[in-house]
């Protein structure tokens, strides 16, 4: 009550500019729906648009496409391999993003803070193509991991790291990576240092007072950074087209043949609605599981 | 007040601007002027050796601006054909994709009132489109393992992994792969179209273990075999020798080389479609043919340039009368009308 008296109290021109424009109705909704237009308009109804010709064709309404995807052992098949490598690729980088953010939001050094962050952006800000051909440079047969591997006599024979799911899940962990760290790192320095602190005063371990105290308030972040990597997963076709072999397809490939190779665009729309469901459904899956979880409950 | 109204028709005149910015885009998109000519090409050492040989003497010959943009993107084609706002006057196509959109009604009939067929392989001309050069796909070795001259010199050769032991690669599509199988289980290639596909996947499986790489783009034969990564590929002529020249330890045999070419077509609706008929009869004259290949090394489309060539020339593009004879042409036309259906299988093959 005192603060909003102060507040009327102050004479008309002293109030600034920006703060009588952020009063402005008219401004607050437009700034709402001018970046809602842009997604609705530009995204979804053109989404919906290509979604329309896997069910319709020149003679009108047809279930053809979808048919002959479920009847066709290739197309879900693909679309199994391609969820399997998006699995393993969020958990790799759930594995190696967790201890980078914790680092990150524990360590006092703002030097340490600076290095880590840009060890994290700096490969982030070079192009995916790039980053893919060096890979293959690394984990080729004569390539540095092997030579280094064979030197110091850990294995006799190079290792078949590349065109196979390994060199795939290798280079997508390594790509999708930041985008786990920086939204583990957002969560995770929200999280009140001192619960930790009060929680190792009450007698637990620090290893106690992490799975206790600090890994649970982390979860919003987990599920942020793994839906977020793992979506963007199904969707990779540069990496696994450069880095795979025989047993990679990915659903993005077989999509872009048919838009492009074949111009049977009913059958990529076909696809591409398939993937949209599966994608879909596992989010749902996601939302069901976060329901139960205390934490992310707040979220709602 | 007067500051409120101020900022809301500030915002609302930049949402305008914007909204007329778009149709004004779009406007001058459909009443070009016509001295312009934009052609979609591929990019790379390949177009700057067009644009040398062809497009800049047409440019100063008919006193016209040409842009040149990449890449050729197919399903943009059919976007811009279908909704009625074409960019693109020439564009350069594989010509299987050529046959499929022509007869999608995607693209315009060749003018071969313009466009001289004299020269031309007529295997490779059609309603729709005209080829721009030849290329071959081919057996690559790596020389330090197999010095020339003990080098696979058939696709037989490729298949046996007695003789020349070691991982292979081959192209991640079912074309070329499936002539390549039928050439090696001695099918002949005047019989090799239509394709026995049952044989060929029969004769894919006796080799399916030693394929170490299923490359996706050119440029991977070249430095998968420099490296000895892989000592025998299936690769593109011209990617082999480029790494030749700049010294890597490869080589081609263009024996039982299966030939392809890169297409000319104009999309329907092109905004300049006499220009692009004359700029394609233009760029297929021997003159310019000629110029392309001294610069690049895929062989001409039109055989009278091959008259303006050096001997040493034609011997690496593989047009000498005898590397010429020894090669087969791809039937794009089998290959539209199967694609899907091989395609399929052949994925699903390569899970198993």
């Amino acid at each position: 009550m005192i603060e909003a008296k102060k507040e009327l109290r102050i004479p008309a021109e002293r109030v600034s500019f920006s703060q009588r424009l952020s009063r402005m109705n008219g401004l607050k909704w437009l700034l709402l729906f001018v970046p809602l237009g842009y997604i609705m308009i530009l995204m979804f109804f053109s989404m919906f648009d290509f979604f329309k010709m896997s069910i319709f064709n020149d003679d009108g309404f047809t279930l053809e496409y979808l048919a002959h995807i479920f009847t066709t052992d290739i197309y879900l098949k693909v679309l199994w391999l391609t969820l399997k490598i998006a699995f393993l690729v969020t958990l790799f980088s759930l594995l190696f993003a967790y201890p980078v953010a914790y680092m990150l939001v524990r360590t006092e050094s703002g030097l340490w803070k600076k290095i880590i962050l840009a060890a994290v952006l700096i490969p982030f800000w070079i192009s995916l193509l790039v980053r893919t051909y060096a890979w293959t440079i690394l984990l080729q047969k004569n390539g540095a991991i092997n030579k280094l591997l064979m030197e110091l006599g850990i294995i006799a024979e190079p290792l078949n790291l590349l065109y196979n799911s390994t060199g795939v899940i290798i280079g997508m962990t390594h790509i999708l990576l930041p985008y786990m760290v920086l939204s583990l790192y957002s969560v995770m320095e929200g999280i009140d240092q001192r619960l930790l602190q009060a929680a190792e005063g009450m007698g637990a371990r620090p290893w106690k007072a992490f799975m206790q105290i600090f890994f649970p308030l982390s979860l919003p972040g987990v599920l942020a950074g793994s839906l977020l990597v793992f979506v963007m997963g199904l969707g990779y076709y540069i990496t696994p087209a450069l880095l795979g072999g025989a047993d990679t397809p990915m659903i993005a490939m077989l999509i872009e043949s048919n838009i492009n190779t074949t111009l049977n665009w009913h059958l990529a729309s076909a696809l591409a609605l398939v993937l949209f469901v599966a994608t879909l459904l596992l989010l749902f899956l996601a939302f069901l599981v976060s329901r139960g979880n205390p934490v992310l409950k707040e979220l709602d | 007040m007067n500051v409120k109204n101020g900022g809301l028709s500030f915002l609302f005149l930049l949402l305008v601007f914007a909204l007329v910015g778009c149709s004004s885009g779009n406007a001058e998109g459909s009443g070009k002027n016509n001295k312009e000519l934009i052609i979609a090409d591929w990019g790379g050492p390949y177009s700057e050796a067009k644009v040398k040989a062809a497009v800049v003497p047409f440019e100063e010959k008919h006193d016209i601006k040409v842009t040149v943009i990449t890449p050729p993107d197919y399903g943009k084609l059919k976007a811009m054909v279908e909704n009625g706002h074409v960019e693109w006057d020439v564009v350069s196509v594989d010509n299987d994709y050529a046959i499929r959109a022509g007869s999608l009604g995607l693209l315009e009939k060749m003018d071969f009132d313009v466009i001289k067929k004299e020269g031309l392989y007529e295997e490779l001309v059609h309603d729709y489109g005209v080829p721009n050069d030849i290329y071959s796909t081919l057996i690559a070795y790596n020389t330090d393992t197999f010095p020339t001259g003990d080098h696979p010199k058939s696709w037989a050769d490729f298949w046996d992994t007695e003789k020349f032991p070691g991982p292979r690669a081959l192209y991640k599509e079912p074309k070329w792969t499936m002539e390549a199988a039928l050439l090696a289980d001695g099918v002949e290639p005047e019989n090799l179209y239509p394709l026995d596909v049952d044989r060929a996947f029969a004769k894919l499986d006796e080799i399916k273990d030693d394929i170490k790489v299923w490359w996706t783009a050119g440029a991977q034969p070249p430095d998968l075999l420099a490296t000895d990564e892989i000592p025998i590929s299936v690769a593109w002529s011209g990617r082999i020798t480029e790494a030749r020249e700049d010294g890597a330890p490869v080589d081609l045999e263009f024996n039982q080389g299966i030939i392809a070419t890169n297409t000319w077509v104009v999309p329907k609706g092109s905004p300049n479609k006499e220009l692009a008929m004359e700029f394609i009869a233009f760029a297929l004259e021997a003159e310019q043919q000629a110029a392309f290949s001294s610069n690049y090394d895929n062989a001409p489309a039109n055989t009278d340039a091959l008259s303006l060539l050096d001997e040493e020339t034609i011997s690496r593009l593989g047009q000498s009368e005898e590397k010429q004879g020894q090669q087969v042409f791809t039937d794009d036309n089998w290959w539209v009308e199967n694609f899907d259906e091989v395609n399929e299988r052949f994925q699903q093959w390569l899970l198993e």
